[in-house]
């Protein structure tokens, strides 16, 4: 089992979601984060002071996965991220050690 | 140290019942020798009689009866004395309605000048949403607060002190005749005739100030001061100690506010200096571009130097930093009501609707806002490649402040001249106190209030056209420059001494509020620092000064 975890941007937030429903992903958490990358900030001017805006909002999209999955589920977060540009994010899989599904104990890739 | 304390305490009761003996003695003094006084008119059923009515062109219904025998025109006069009450005798009819005209002239103004003294109330609900859209979010509840408390006390000390200082004496330059009634309020404190400083009647409201038109202009006046009181929010905000607001307010309603106020509204010597050297029509300044905003941009600016930039607004090579504004729906809607209220600031300034120069009042007023914005943000434009939102509500804010003591005497053209410029002025005016004087304004207030008050003060004595203000502050009753029915004229149409006196005023009032101001405050500041400590500044003001935040969901979240 893999633990599929992307940051990607806001505004792809939906797309993503769509593509992943496509290929019946039965589950995903989001949270809002910020960060930087290579693009970093930006500056801009208020008031004529200026200022940079160093952490940029992000989405952090994580999904767990049977082993055979990953690569589909790594296409589908890409097909609806993706525009091109710097600042698109990233994606990244880790081993899961076990997961367990709260309400009926079920464990495993049943609980996916 | 429990020693000093308790000396401290004794110093301070002493003098406070110094104080309390002053004010005392004050108002004895005010209404001493009422023997041959007017008698005021609580209950409102003897003012506006047929004395109030006029024509259009402001011809007095009743002729008075000549005083001065020797007088060449005496003759004439009597005549037409004589005529008037052979007429009044053949028709009491006539008289009577006179009586009822009168009445409803009067009436109409009451209603005319309170309902603008609603909407002036209502701009300080803009200015707090102004204000707050303009600090960061922790710091939202101690800046509400602060709009809030500048009403109660400014209006307090104002009740007590202010409005006796300023109109204490307004009846010996003119009556607001528009409001009908005899003149009750006529004593100067300091000064006398047409050196008057301060105002000596109607403490408390009380006395010959219970009447129903001092009431009146009572009510149009304090909610004046309550703008020059507030404004000074915009520029000490998420620094300031809440007891030391508080004296700032009781010091601008009770003593800076109402001095300058009556030095050009009180029949002060300012206004007077037209009479006695011949200076224009004295000083002018119609709705108070500097009696009202120049003298709270000022007195801000005064507290903004003694209190020092907030914690990291300039880093340790003099670069100030920007701490962007947390809402700007608040900022847009703020000076939407700001320019709302205006409509009331500046038409209600004529003290009545019978003064159908209203109508011009208006249209110049809407027009130099929007010029003062269309300026502000094509400057902006240019200067940045954005137009700043905020910058675009200050220059509108800039054009509003400018047009206050113009708008009566100007064209329509004049009116966008002078917002367009004021909105110039109010961006290099931001930059400049940013950059270059690194005094910490975060909502701009002293380059809006104080700078464009002056540019707007000084507009007068250049743009009048003379069409308005014949007679006033009692010079050119007759003719001015020669011309019959010529008003308040500036630099282009032929009156360069009224320009001279705009600049002189205008200058005096930046001097007087700077000055005053920072007397005061440094001295308090000595005694005890005005600001907060640098923990409650980095954490924001809400909980340590008040305990609660504005936003506690998001104050919350962070908690957990």
């Amino acid at each position: 089992m893999k633990q599929i975890t992307a940051i990607i941007r806001p505004n792809r937030l939906d797309d993503v979601k769509q593509c992943l429903v496509d290929i019946a992903v039965q589950g995903l958490t989001v949270e809002e984060v910020r960060g930087f990358g290579r693009q970093r900030g930006h500056t801009e001017v208020y008031r004529g002071a200026e200022y940079s805006v160093d952490f940029l909002p992000k989405m952090l999209v994580t999904i767990f996965a049977s082993n055979e999955r990953v690569d589909e589920i790594i296409d589908a977060i890409i097909r609806g991220a993706r525009t091109g540009s710097m600042g698109d994010g990233k994606i990244c899989v880790t081993p899961v050690e076990e997961v367990i599904r709260i309400r009926n104990g079920e464990q495993g890739e049943a609980a996916i | 140290m429990k020693e000093h304390a308790w000396k401290c305490g004794l110093s301070w009761s002493l003098r406070a019942t110094a104080l309390a003996t002053i004010l005392a003695a004050i108002c004895c003094l005010s209404q001493l020798s009422t023997a041959q006084e007017p008698k005021p008119d609580p209950a409102g059923i003897a003012t506006g009689d047929r004395t109030s009515v006029v024509d259009a062109a402001g011809n007095p219904f009743v002729v008075p009866a000549p005083t001065n025998p020797s007088s060449p025109d005496y003759a004439t006069a009597k005549k037409n004395y004589d005529e008037y009450q052979a007429a009044l005798a053949k028709e009491p009819l006539a008289a009577k309605l006179a009586d009822s005209v009168g009445h409803v002239r009067v009436a109409t103004n009451f209603g005319w000048t309170l309902n603008t003294g609603y909407l002036v109330l209502f701009m300080q609900a803009g200015f707090a949403l102004l204000t707050c859209g303009l600090v960061r979010k922790k710091n939202a509840a101690h800046l509400m607060m602060l709009n809030f408390a500048a009403f109660v006390f400014a209006l307090l000390a104002y009740y007590a002190t202010g409005y006796a200082f300023q109109f204490g004496a307004v009846a010996i330059n003119a009556a607001p005749a528009n409001l009908g009634g005899v003149p009750t309020l006529n004593h100067f404190l300091l000064g006398s005739n047409s050196w008057g400083i301060l105002g000596g009647k109607g403490f408390f409201l009380s006395g010959p100030a219970y009447d129903a038109g001092s009431n009146v202009l009572m009510l149009f006046e304090f909610v004046f001061m309550e703008t020059a009181g507030y404004i000074i929010v915009g520029a000490i905000c998420e620094r300031i100690t809440f007891w030391s607001f508080v004296l700032a307010e009781l010091f601008i309603g009770g003593i800076l506010y109402p001095v300058f106020g009556c030095w050009v509204w009180g029949g002060g010597w300012l206004s007077q200096l037209g009479l006695t050297r011949n200076l224009g029509h004295g000083y002018v300044d119609f709705a108070g571009s500097t009696v009202v905003h120049a003298v709270g941009g000022f007195c801000a600016m005064a507290l903004a130097v003694i209190l020092g930039p907030r914690l990291g607004k300039y880093d340790k090579d003099g670069k100030p930093r920007a701490f962007p504004a947390h809402n700007l729906v608040y900022v847009v809607t703020g000076t939407f009501i700001l320019l709302f209220g205006w409509m009331g600031f500046n038409p209600g300034s004529t003290l009545g609707a019978t003064d159908l120069r209203i109508s011009v009042i208006a249209m110049n007023t809407n027009l130099a806002a929007v010029a003062g914005s269309a300026a502000a943000m094509i400057l902006w434009y240019f200067l940045f490649g954005k137009p700043d939102v905020t910058m675009a509500c200050n220059g509108m804010l800039a054009g509003l402040v400018a047009i206050t003591a113009p708008c009566a005497f100007v064209s329509s053209t004049s009116a966008v001249i002078i917002g367009a410029i004021a909105g110039v002025v109010v961006c290099l005016s931001v930059l400049f106190f940013e950059r270059v004087a690194k005094i910490d304004d975060p909502c701009g207030a002293i380059s809006v209030h104080g700078v464009c008050g002056w540019v707007g003060a000084v507009s007068v004595g250049i743009f009048a056209d003379g069409t308005y203000g014949a007679g006033w502050n009692g010079v050119g009753t007759a003719s001015y420059l020669g011309i019959s029915g010529q008003g308040v004229t500036g630099l282009l149409h032929g009156d360069t001494r009224q320009f001279w006196m705009q600049l002189m005023g205008a200058t005096l009032c930046a001097v007087w509020a700077f000055g005053a101001t920072y007397i005061v405050f440094a001295i308090v500041n000595k005694f005890k620092t005005i600001r907060v400590t640098e923990e409650s500044e980095g954490v924001g003001l809400d909980v340590p000064e008040f305990g609660m935040h504005a936003y506690p969901e998001d104050a919350l979240l962070t908690l957990e």
